[in-house]
């Protein structure tokens, strides 16, 4: 669709005019720095470009009329019903216009990303698959290890709560939680996905800048579920798999310095599951 | 049946007669409405003074001395019983009490022109269930663990035993819940088979007033939906008090072959329609204001009814919206969207509607009318951010994060409450005989207006910046540091929406023992409930009326002496 691409254009030139990104809701979300997630901004400001346009409209005409036909002596209402095949016709082609500017673009949009993005999952050698299990108040994470199979002895569990992922690589995650629905969400990349006991859901995204950022649990799961959060660090290659050994090597996963103080909140002795190729 | 003698007992407290039921269910959701609403302000001060005891004028003398964290301090879980609760009790205990119970008993059978409700018995029941349901699940803040906090969606495992929360505070909150849709159903039974069958002659589909047409659709969706949302209340009970894991999975199940979204299926399939059993009420009774404070007729009446009704059949088919992230097949997740995006075409013709009541009327400013004009832009606003949460991809963002919240309060609270604002300061002459003070109630709704938008919009903004919903303590986060000035802004505008409200309130009851006694037909409307005399007698109609004209007969040159015309007089 090249109204994306159109869409595009306009809006980093306005923003190169503006300096700043335009918006109706004053702050900006968390900085983007996933591969994907400004598919999610721009039909975001779709959406805000057209809603202010039609609410605009709906109040100014609402002000207008308030002021232009305001009760006062010598002005009388029109007796009008409005029930005309004029007016059915008018109406139902303003429902249509509000329908084909708006419905039928985010869908457009939307249903796109789905398919280029969010619903199309990378396969190949370099992606990172990782296993994640929610638990109340923490997050326990599973890297295959060197055989790349899930549930084996060479699997590697970090210190509970801490994420790492390499940069500018495609990163799948299938998710099950211990206890409760949780939701896995992670503001800087645009994305969540719930974890429901009973089944195993899965999500994907790619870094394009190193740094820590911060996951949260967006599905209420008790009494400690707002501070029930997980600590993302974005490495560069080498890093990664510098950190990777560091896991191999020692039997005490090493803390991260910028993770959280809490104790464990006891891991389970046993999880994990055998990869599911096709969900 | 209006001459015998009746018993104190038998004429205010078991009374059959629906404008009594009608009165009982307003001061039944006044007074839950003020319980809510302080809860409310409690979870306000919570997220903006953090871990600071209570002052004395939120109660703080009273309230959590025994709490863990301290005296007088709301803590994590004190937190999330208020915000569940706050829930459950505004849209449950209420709104519906309100919209529903108040003004579709004391309207539908004045409106309609008809003696009573078909069935008054039930109708009586109805009340009385409900406040049997109102006494369990005040009776569940007496537990020593306190009452529910699960959300008001109570999503297991979470609510189930397995779910951590401690004590019995769930059952009562389920077993409270299933009785209040018991109540619901009753009344909706009543409603259908009143509209349907007790018309006065003459009065057409077509001539309904739009505040029965609304009344009678949501009573529709409670006739359909309220019995499903009653089958997962009770397999959710049995998994809180039989031991069965019908919505337990996982790790934790002892017994396999539960699910939980099962649960969130049954909770969406109602919990979708139940926004529209709100606001629906609501949409009529602004319909018909607009009308009358226009003086003119309603701008495309059969379109705006007709396009209520296909609003009400397309919000049984779009719940899934409410769960793109859970995991449900992708292929739902699409008609699902655009399933939703469908109800933008009958809004659009409602709003267009709307704008074509006030166009070339003689529009005047009256309380009721100002509150009217406001859920246009209350619902206009609450409507249009919809589109943000039924496009799956910006909901995957922005799902379980406060713009949800935002977006809800504007639909459900926002519209609805200024929809129930507008219907009361209207019907005040009808059910007390006295009129509301006017200056009152134009501070009223100034001081409503202005905090409720500065809050309920910034719940947008916060939401759109990242924040999650249910978070005790915001300042957790680092990526929240941005929006936690908005909490202090927020809480200070949300205590003036208080102040505010306690001015109704004392607008209210001051009215109905000093107020000025208010003429037969003050605002000079059209339809039937204003032709009787106050005290309307125990079965309103000494004849019953003969229906000639439509609801909105403003303006109608024919008439030379004033500008409406009753639906019963013949021109």
């Amino acid at each position: 669709m090249s109204f994306q691409n159109t869409w595009r254009w306009f809006k980093c030139t306005t923003q190169k005019i503006g300096g700043k990104c335009w918006g109706i809701w004053f702050l900006d979300p968390p900085k983007d720095i996933s591969l994907d997630g400004y598919r999610i901004d721009d039909v975001i400001q779709y959406t805000d470009g057209v809603i202010l346009f039609y609410f605009s409209i709906v109040v100014l005409l609402m002000i207008y009329f308030l002021i232009r036909y305001r009760s006062r002596s010598g002005h009388k209402a029109e007796y009008i019903h409005g029930n005309s095949k004029k007016y059915v016709i008018f109406s139902l082609l303003m429902g249509m216009m509000v329908f084909l500017t708006v419905d039928v673009v985010i869908e457009g949009m939307a249903f796109k990303d789905l398919k280029e993005a969010f619903w199309n999952f990378p396969k190949g050698p370099n992606v990172v698959r990782i296993e994640v299990m929610p638990q109340q108040f923490a997050w326990n994470f599973r890297y295959a290890g060197q055989d790349n199979e899930f549930g084996s002895d060479d699997d590697l569990i970090p210190a509970q709560n801490q994420m790492h992922i390499p940069v500018n690589t495609p990163i799948v995650i299938q998710i099950a939680p211990y206890d409760v629905i949780h939701s896995f969400f992670i503001p800087n990349f645009r994305v969540k996905v719930d974890a429901t006991p009973g089944m195993i859901n899965t999500m994907w995204f790619q870094a394009t800048e190193t740094g820590n950022f911060e996951i949260a649990c967006a599905e209420l799961c008790g009494n400690s579920h707002y501070r029930m959060r997980g600590f993302l660090t974005v490495d560069s290659p080498d890093d990664y798999q510098k950190w990777l050994n560091s896991l191999e090597e020692e039997g005490e996963p090493e803390e991260d310095d910028w993770g959280d103080e809490d104790e464990d909140e006891g891991i389970p002795t046993y999880w994990g599951w055998a990869w599911k190729e096709s969900i | 049946m209006s001459n015998h003698e009746q018993s104190f007992m038998s004429k205010y407290i078991f009374s059959t007669d629906h404008k009594v039921i009608g009165k009982q269910f307003l001061w039944l959701g006044i007074f839950f409405l003020m319980f809510g609403g302080f809860m409310a302000m409690l979870i306000r001060w919570s997220l903006s003074h953090n871990m600071q005891p209570l002052p004395w004028w939120l109660l703080g003398d009273i309230l959590y001395q025994n709490s863990p964290v301290g005296v007088g301090i709301i803590g994590p879980d004190a937190y999330n019983q208020l915000f569940t609760m706050h829930g459950t009790i505004m849209i449950f205990w209420a709104i519906t009490p309100i919209l529903t119970g108040a003004f579709g008993n004391f309207l539908i059978p004045l409106q309609i022109g008809t003696n009573d409700m078909a069935f008054p018995k039930l109708n009586m029941l109805s009340f009385w269930t409900m406040f049997l349901a109102s006494v369990v699940l005040l009776a569940s803040y007496l537990l020593p663990t306190g009452t529910a906090a699960g959300g008001w969606t109570s999503y297991p495992p979470l609510s189930t035993p397995v779910g951590g929360i401690p004590g019995y505070g769930q059952v009562y909150w389920t077993l409270a819940l299933t009785l209040a849709g018991t109540a619901t159903l009753m009344g909706a039974v009543n409603y259908i088979t009143t509209i349907v069958r007790f018309r006065a002659p003459g009065m057409g589909y077509f001539k309904m007033p739009l505040s029965i047409w609304g009344l009678f659709l949501t009573s529709i969706l409670n006739a359909l939906f309220v019995p499903i949302i009653a089958a997962g209340l009770i397999v959710l009970l049995l998994d809180l008090v039989a031991g069965t894991q019908f919505l337990v999975a996982g790790q934790k199940a002892t017994i396999p072959g539960g699910d939980p979204l099962l649960y969130q299926h049954i909770f969406w399939i109602f919990g979708h329609p139940e926004v529209y059993i709100l606001i629906l009420p609501g949409w009529g009774v602004v319909s018909d204001l607009l009308s009358v404070f226009s003086r003119k007729p309603a701008f495309g009446y059969k379109m705006t009814a007709l396009s209520m009704c296909t609003i009400t059949a397309l919000s049984g088919l779009v719940w899934g919206h409410h769960m793109y992230t859970t995991g449900m097949s992708p292929l739902l997740g699409k008609a699902f969207m655009f399933l939703t995006l469908l109800i933008s075409i009958p809004s659009s013709i409602f709003f267009l509607n709307w704008l074509g009541t006030l166009w070339k009327g003689a529009i005047k400013l009256e309380v009721p009318m100002l509150f009217a004009l406001s859920v246009m832009w209350v619902f206009g606003l609450g409507g249009l951010t919809g589109l943000y949460n039924a496009t799956i991809t910006a909901d995957i963002y922005l799902h379980d994060t406060y713009f949800v919240v935002g977006h809800f309060h504007y639909t459900m609270a926002a519209s609805v409450l200024f929809g129930g604002f507008a219907g009361i300061y209207f019907w005040f002459p009808k059910m007390f005989g006295k009129r509301m003070n006017k200056k009152l109630g134009i501070i009223h709704f100034w001081m409503s207006f202005i905090p409720l938008n500065i809050v309920f919009f910034n719940m947008m903004v916060m939401g759109y910046a990242g924040h999650h919903r249910r978070i005790f303590d915001p300042s957790v986060y680092e990526f929240l540091k941005p929006v936690l000035q908005l909490n202090d802004l927020m809480t200070t505008f949300a205590f003036l929406l208080g102040i505010g409200q306690l001015i109704f309130a004392i607008n209210f009851v001051f009215s109905i023992i000093k107020g000025k006694k208010a003429e037969k037909n003050p605002w000079g409307a059209s339809t039937l409930e204003w032709t009787v005399d106050y005290p309307i007698p125990h079965g309103n109609f000494a004849s019953i009326p003969t229906v000639y004209n439509g609801p909105h007969e403003y303006s109608n040159p024919k008439v030379k002496d004033r500008d409406w015309i009753s639906q019963s007089e013949k021109i």
